[in-house]
């Protein structure tokens, strides 16, 4: 199956590892992965400040880049969302995939032959839950199911354990994240807390962004608890 | 001083345009019905009492009387009434102002009192029976007043009545 | 005015209260969790209350004109207000008609938005608030900060003491039943004396000319039974069709709101008292112009039941006072820009977009979505602020060319260290990434 690899500009630039890891999991699971070079940034960062108006520019690049695939697949809910809510073209927003649901609804994964012998807290990130439905809500009364956690079930050795709160935000949210720095902080400190309470050594996701926020404080804190993206769990050999 | 005048009413209806038609989605079909009406008044803080159990509670009390106004039922200690039909799924029961001595009577007395002797199932069911209002002055009554606006403790007898007890005669 | 993320700062500085309030709105929003998950037609039933308001709304022209006449065969005085001044002189007129210096008020989030006591206090008329949140807050000079539990900020300790100033309790009493008890006796007097009650409507319906009143305390009940005059006040939008439209709307405000079952008391309004006067006043001031914008259109079916607040990350750790409106959480917030724009501009802002209000919302509004919308416009608008605008455009350009991008990551990775600093918002309590030596596309392009 051939796959054009979105990474997401911040991905590129300050957590290449998850690129990678992107890459390795999905050539391992047998897909023929493009990746476009000159692809940048997918607007949101823009159009969630109030500037949709400019980011005709990106959306013409990421067409350009990603033009003519049936699959366009990456490791970021939110990004994906963004495109898939408002990128002009059709096609576009059809044709992208957040990565875990790439994995469990086209790809249908039932085996990994990945081993990651931790305690791992698992945050479920609001554009990737609430927006993609890549797991059941807490504020709704549906069927509990997670891809994620069908995906870390394929792991060898984690544990997976839920912080109290499953599913509130850890308050990254874009530019929130310095425009309402108080906010953004404070809850970003209460998400760790409860996950510390979990005594866990990891925090995962399938958004960067939101593992960056907890990263910037678990390390201000001097805290040991490392953050780790989802598919680097899913790849960890 | 800004007058009043047909010129509002002209105005605001005259911005409301028609939008695309939505229909409406007609009654609600499909609600659950295994609900208990005491269990759900015990969850709405009433009591429910057999009328001995009441003449020995309140061994004192007033029958409702059409003498009384608002006012003199400021001293009204208990107030016993009847109710028109209770609601299995919240304990609320529906009282009209024909069954009251006042409008205010179940809110001013201290410690109130209601006969049920019919029960329905849901709020649907409920509304079934009130298709036409049957009264100038109705409501749905669940449990004694309450408040929880201090640290959200929740205090019984805000405003209302003090203490709500049924007696089930179904 | 501060803004909202430089009011939430403050909140935030006082770190034990702001847990205290998080956690206790949290709780009201597990009760409501509890109470919608015992209920398999949930979810349905949303829908339907959605269907009914988007039916309504497409259709408020006739079924303001069908209560109307209802109601004034019921004997109902119907009065339109276009805006804030006019509702307020209305109001006024009627209560100078009977000559009351004093009156008592229900809660009504209507009147915080028409600034109602105000004007009346400047007409020599006193409104006594009874609502036992809003009566503490209106002791303390304070706006409600939540439209459900508006004195949710406080601490007892807080209530304590104000009412030590106001009803003379004794010094250092905090308990919350011997201070509720307190405020009883002192409300009982005025709703005895009172002459004209105002309350707030949740519901006007259509079919019967009738409208519905929902309070735990009754002192809505209290007030408008013992008054010789009742005036309403609504908002054209609290407008529904049928009677037995209630029962869906009536099972889901409470569940909603606190998770009770139901509220102690749902009055059903048809006609006045013998001898009594009943108004109601229907109110415009920017609904129309909501309702003209299908952007926004659905932001008129709330119901004010305040779960949005409830489920608010942001608002649970910023307080009500942050969105420095009558109306806060992320329903005030894409309400508020509509009356006016400049002054609500960072409330669009003030969520991070996650999407839990709209899934808590009885009646499926969208909230997330116009937040995002609402941000657009404002920022078309002009409504930016200093910085904001060309930072934005030189972000969009770089972002839109891979040459700039390329050299822009780099030099950014390269210099992160300068990013360390206390002018960076984002490194006053974090710190920054990491940054690798290479990108993922020039680890790429050597692979």
């Amino acid at each position: 199956m051939r796959v054009a690899l979105f990474v997401p500009c911040y991905i590129d630039q300050f957590y290449p590892q998850v690129a990678v890891a992107s890459l390795e999991l999905l050539e391992k699971l047998g897909c023929d992965v493009v990746v476009p070079t000159d692809q940048t940034c997918c607007g949101q960062p823009m159009a969630n400040s109030g500037f949709a108006s400019s980011t005709a520019g990106c959306d013409a690049n990421f067409s350009q880049n990603f033009v003519g695939f049936d699959y366009i697949v990456g490791p970021s809910g939110s990004c994906v969302l963004h495109l898939k809510e408002h990128h002009p073209s059709e096609k576009i927003r059809n044709s992208v995939y957040e990565i875990c649901e790439f994995l469990t609804d086209v790809l249908h994964i039932k085996a990994l032959s990945a081993n990651f012998p931790y305690r791992v807290g698992l945050h479920q990130s609001c554009h990737g839950q609430r927006g993609l439905h890549l797991s059941s809500m807490s504020e709704r009364n549906e069927k509990p199911f997670s891809k994620l956690q069908d995906l870390l079930s394929l792991v060898k050795g984690v544990e997976v354990v839920m912080p109290a709160r499953e599913d509130e935000c850890c308050g990254f949210g874009g530019t929130f994240c310095v425009t309402e720095e108080a906010v953004s902080v404070k809850m970003g400190q209460d998400r760790i807390k409860e996950h510390d309470a979990n005594d866990v050594e990891f925090i995962t996701g399938a958004d960067t962004s939101c593992l960056m926020h907890m990263e910037g404080i678990l390390r201000r804190q001097g805290s040991k608890v490392q953050v780790k993206h989802i598919v680097e769990i899913l790849n960890h050999a | 001083m800004v007058q009043e005048s047909m010129s509002a009413r002209d105005q605001i209806l005259g911005k409301i345009e028609a939008l695309e038609p939505v229909n409406h989605p007609g009654d609600f079909k499909g609600a659950s019905k295994d609900f208990d009406f005491r269990a759900s008044l015990e969850v709405v803080g009433a009591r429910v009492m057999t009328t001995e159990e009441l003449a020995i509670e309140f061994p004192g009390r007033r029958r409702y009387d059409k003498t009384l106004d608002g006012l003199s039922l400021a001293e009204v200690e208990v107030l016993e009434i009847d109710g028109e039909f209770g609601v299995a799924e919240n304990g609320a029961i529906w009282l009209t102002e024909e069954a009251l001595p006042h409008r205010v009577a179940p809110f001013i007395c201290q410690h109130l009192v209601i006969h049920v002797k019919k029960i329905v199932p849901h709020m649907h069911a409920a509304y079934e029976e009130l298709k036409k209002p049957n009264a100038s002055f109705g409501l749905f009554l669940a449990g004694p007043s309450k408040t929880a606006d201090i640290e959200q403790s929740l205090v019984i007898g805000a405003h209302g009545a003090r203490s709500l007890t049924v007696i089930i005669h179904a | 005015m501060l803004s909202h993320s430089e009011a939430s700062e403050n909140f935030i500085a006082d770190a034990e209260r702001t847990d205290w309030h998080d956690e206790t709105l949290w709780f009201v929003r597990a009760k409501r969790d509890n109470a919608s998950k015992v209920l398999p037609e949930w979810e349905a039933m949303r829908e339907h209350a959605s269907q009914i308001k988007d039916h309504t709304l497409a259709n408020l022209g006739e079924y303001l004109q069908a209560f109307e006449a209802k109601a004034i065969a019921n004997g109902i005085h119907v009065h339109w207000a276009a805006d804030a001044e006019e509702h307020n002189a209305i109001v006024h007129k009627i209560i100078a008609a009977q000559g009351s210096k004093t009156i008592v008020k229900s809660k009504s989030m209507l009147t915080e938005e028409c600034h109602l006591n105000d004007y009346l206090a400047s007409k020599g008329i006193e409104v006594v608030d009874t609502d036992l949140g809003e009566r503490i807050v209106q002791f303390r000079n304070e706006a409600p900060s939540h439209i459900v539990l508006p004195a949710i900020h406080l601490k007892k300790e807080d209530v304590g003491e104000t009412f030590h100033q106001h009803l003379g309790t004794p010094k250092g009493n905090k308990d919350p039943q011997f201070l509720t008890e307190a405020a009883r006796q002192h409300l009982r007097g005025h709703f005895l004396a009172s002459e004209v009650a105002i309350t707030g409507v949740n519901f006007a319906v259509a079919e019967t000319g009738e409208f519905v009143v929902c309070t735990n305390e009754g002192n809505a009940d209290m007030g408008a039974h013992l008054a010789k005059v009742h005036i309403a006040c609504t908002g054209i939008e609290k407008i529904i069709p049928k009677r037995a439209d209630l029962a869906v709307f009536l099972r889901l405000l409470a569940r909603s709101a606190t998770g009770q079952l139901i509220t102690t008391y749902s009055s059903h309004f048809h006609k006045p008292r013998e001898g009594q006067e009943m108004h109601i006043v229907l109110l415009d001031n920017g609904r129309t112009r909501q309702l003209a914008d299908p952007k926004y259109k659905n932001s008129l079916k709330c119901i004010r039941c305040a779960a949005c607040f409830n489920t608010c990350p942001v608002y649970r750790r910023s307080g009500g006072h942050s969105y420095h409106q009558p109306v806060a959480g992320p329903i005030g917030s894409i309400l508020a820009p509509n009356i006016d724009k400049k002054a609500n501009a960072d409330l669009p802002f003030a969520s991070t977009l996650c999407g839990s209000c709209s899934n808590v919302c009885p009646v499926k509004i969208n909230i997330h979505e116009q937040l995002w919308f609402w941000r657009q416009d404002l920022m078309e608008a002009g409504l930016a602020p200093a910085g904001k605008t060309i930072g934005m455009k030189l972000m969009a350009i770089t972002l839109a060319n891979p040459v700039i991008y390329r050299i822009g990551g780099s030099l950014m990775r390269r210099f992160s260290s300068l990013l360390n600093t206390n002018l960076n918002p984002w490194y006053k309590q974090r710190e920054m990434p990491v940054a690798p030596k290479e990108s993922f596309q020039e680890w790429y392009k050597n692979r």
